[in-house]
């Protein structure tokens, strides 16, 4: 290929990434040192809409929520994703039927999906969960007012609807693991466990690292569940990074572009402090391939 | 690697979800099918022209949204209309009257954000428009309050469609059983709601719509307005939450607690119409576009069961507790489409036959249009339209709302005294006014 036509076939993604990533990401940089309102040039401010944004306790809190939700949330949809990657790989016909029912959460958007799940847990449409939680003597938990049983609400929820995508990446990796080493486990004398620690694991490092990415870039954004599954998420501390610049920014017709910037800004710093670890692992597979 | 079969079910499975949930989700885009056929002349314009709306979908609002659709999409003209919330309205607003141009050419405004855009002069004002036109369309028959809801310092900046006024839908089973009478006093609607709950059937007999976003704010507002004082001295430019009625209102809140849902800081006004559709709520007051849904069959089993009164006062105040808001069409500044031809449009779909048809979903602009006959909630309505605590049409309003509302849910929540509560939201308001 001539520098020619490698230049003709990168530009188009060239001219992309610079109008939809870099343009963007400048004008979130330069607004972030602004006093702006929408259609408005806006005043230069310097650092004040950072200082105002680390020395707000509603924004502390909701980086304290969301990192952990992220956490929590990672490590779940790994574990649980990784079991039934395994299940679903022993099937034997009714693997598509199961992968398919399996992958429903995964394609309704979030808000609808966070609707429907908040009617479970909300007694005023139905609450089934509290019928059963009635069952067994306790009836009164506030899942949408009370800090605990929401978030554990809200973790369900975000479980529930980053699951599929996890357990598809792993099943893609088990599928990738040659049977020939399983085989040589077993007459090893490996049992199931140690199976699957010391032979398939490490095997699809690579993709249990690739869920943790995402995950982390997914949960560090959450947002649309909130809507309907925290709405007293100011109130009981349960307010997301990105729900607290939507707060800011634009909700009844709020007008602080520059603290939104801010917290856009800070939000890219913790992603990548949080991705760090795995983004080492990544470079260093793809430096000993 | 995944076997073809699993990833063509995978595949299938995944589209069809999509489909399935995109076409639960999307909304109507032909809502003009059960609008009605009314006259909307105008000129043809010399080109193709797209006339873009914005408005948010609800019973009340979309009768007239389809009116201008259905009837004003002709010669080369298409009326464009996408379904949308309210929330999602709020921000389309701010952010297409921002620009040198927009994206929308009618807008449906309410009196709240009024006088804000006047006064940056991102709305046309209409007066001349009126005038030309006030004969072919019987403008002078909209009700006087409503055009001054939706005026600015003399000019009128929307053509007024409907008002939402607090109503007070109650159980007329539960209250006959009981020999109880519609409360006109808060302290009445306690007793009312105390003798309720002593009967066992009900937890939580008093169903209000005090959600966080807005709703408590509304509700705090209205306590307070009922008490015949305003947000704001608008002469001294000080927040009044310094007068012992700030704190008035919220003990006058606070005492209907124990009868309302724990979780009730949730709760909008479609929970709330929920409450009274399952009959887990005997008492609701929220604004009367929500009130035709209560005695609808298809809704519930007790539609058959439903009264109407007007909402009740707090203390002895002048005012009952209510706010009066008031939706209109207006014109934004930075549209390019003719402002002659938009009026003829926004005109007809507020004119009367529009406004006929919008009965009983709305309370249309129209003065005694809304009667007994025509609107199972007329007579709640037309008492609490005349005594609404007066609008305060002030630009400065929803930034001291913004400020203020998230002291009222933690004083409503119980993390802060009202006391503590009045002197913050003193504070925080007066720095919104001092930042004017």
């Amino acid at each position: 290929m001539s520098r020619r036509e490698y230049w003709i076939l990168i530009l188009p993604s060239l001219l992309v990434m610079f109008g939809l990533l870099l343009v963007p990401m400048y004008r979130t940089v330069e607004w972030s040192l602004k006093d702006v309102n929408y259609g408005e040039p806006g005043t230069f401010v310097g650092l004040d809409n950072y200082m105002l944004a680390l020395t707000d306790p509603r924004f502390a809190a909701s980086v304290v929520f969301t990192v952990g939700l992220t956490l929590i949330v990672m490590l779940v949809v790994i574990v649980l994703g990784y079991i039934l990657a395994v299940l679903v790989n022993n099937l034997g016909r009714m693997r598509p039927l199961v992968l398919g029912i399996l992958l429903i959460s995964y394609v309704i958007p979030n808000v609808v999906g966070a609707t429907m799940f908040s009617w479970l847990f909300d007694t005023n449409f139905g609450g089934v969960a509290n019928l059963i939680l009635g069952w067994f003597g306790q009836d009164d938990l506030l899942w949408f007012t009370d800090r605990w049983p929401n978030r554990i609400m809200i973790a369900l929820n975000v479980i529930w609807a980053m699951l599929p995508f996890s357990m598809l990446i792993l099943l893609a990796g088990l599928q990738g693991v040659p049977q020939e080493i399983i085989e040589a486990a077993k007459i090893d004398g490996a049992g199931t466990l140690g199976k699957h620690f010391h032979v398939i694991l490490p095997s699809i490092r690579g993709m249990v690292g690739f869920v943790a990415i995402i995950s982390i870039m997914d949960v560090l954004r959450v947002f649309d569940n909130l809507i309907p599954l925290a709405p007293n998420a100011i109130l009981n501390g349960n307010e997301s990074i990105a729900l607290y610049t939507y707060n800011m920014a634009f909700q009844d017709g709020g007008q602080q572009l520059g603290l939104g910037s801010v917290i856009n800004v800070l939000t890219i710093v913790i992603m990548l402090i949080m991705l760090i670890p795995f983004l080492r692992n990544t470079i260093k597979e793809a430096r000993s391939l | 690697m995944f076997h073809r079969s699993s990833t063509k079910a995978a595949v299938a499975a995944s589209i069809g979800a999509t489909m399935l949930v995109s076409g639960c989700g999307a909304g109507s885009r032909s809502a003009d099918q059960t609008a009605p056929e009314v006259a909307c002349d105008f000129e043809a314009p010399s080109s193709p022209t797209t006339v873009n709306v914005l408005a948010y979908n609800s019973s009340a609002i979309d009768p007239f949204t389809n009116a201008l659709v259905a009837n004003c999409s002709k010669d080369d003209v298409s009326v464009v209309h996408e379904p949308v919330d309210f929330a999602g309205q709020v921000q389309r607003t701010t952010t297409t009257l921002a620009g040198s141009s927009g994206t929308y050419d009618i807008i449906e405004t309410y009196g709240m954000i009024i006088p804000e855009n006047a006064e940056t002069e991102r709305l046309i004002p209409l007066d001349d428009l009126v005038e030309q036109h006030s004969a072919q369309y019987g403008l002078d028959e909209l009700n006087p309050q409503m055009i001054e809801a939706m005026s600015y310092e003399g000019s009128l900046y929307a053509l007024p469609m409907q008002a939402q006024v607090f109503v007070m839908a109650y159980r007329t089973d539960i209250f006959d059983d009981l020999g109880l009478e519609p409360p006109t006093t808060f302290d009445e609607l306690g007793d009312v709601a105390q003798e309720i709950q002593d009967q066992g059937e009900m937890s939580y007999p008093l169903a209000l719509p005090l959600h966080t976003s807005s709703d408590l704010l509304t509700a705090y507002d209205s306590a307070l307005g009922s008490l015949g004082v305003d947000l704001v001295d608008h002469e001294a430019q000080t927040p009044n939450f310094d007068q012992p009625e700030a704190i008035q209102a919220f003990e006058a809140l606070l005492e209907l607690r124990p009868f309302l849902d724990p979780q009730v800081t949730t709760f909008d006004q479609p929970a709330v119409q929920q409450q009274m559709y399952n009959g887990s709520a005997a008492i609701s007051i929220m604004f009367s576009g929500r009130m035709n849904d209560l005695v609808q069959e298809g809704n519930s089993q007790y539609f058959d069961d439903i009264g109407f009164a007007a909402p009740p006062v707090v203390g002895d105040g002048e005012y009952q507790y209510s706010a009066l808001s008031v939706d209109g069409w207006s014109i934004p500044a930075n549209t390019d489409v003719d402002d002659e031809l938009l009026f003829h449009m926004i005109a007809s779909s507020v004119g009367e036959d529009s406004s006929e048809a919008a009965i009983p979903d709305a309370y249309p602009a129209r003065e005694g249009i809304v009667t007994e006959e025509n609107s199972p909630y007329a007579d709640a309505a037309n008492d609490a339209i005349g005594s609404a605590p007066p609008v305060e049409p002030h630009p400065y309003i929803p930034r001291v709302g913004n400020a203020i509302l998230p002291i009222i849910a933690q004083v409503f929540n119980g993390d802060l005294t009202p006391e503590d509560g009045a002197e913050r939201m003193q504070d925080d308001a007066q720095d919104v006014l001092d930042a004017e």
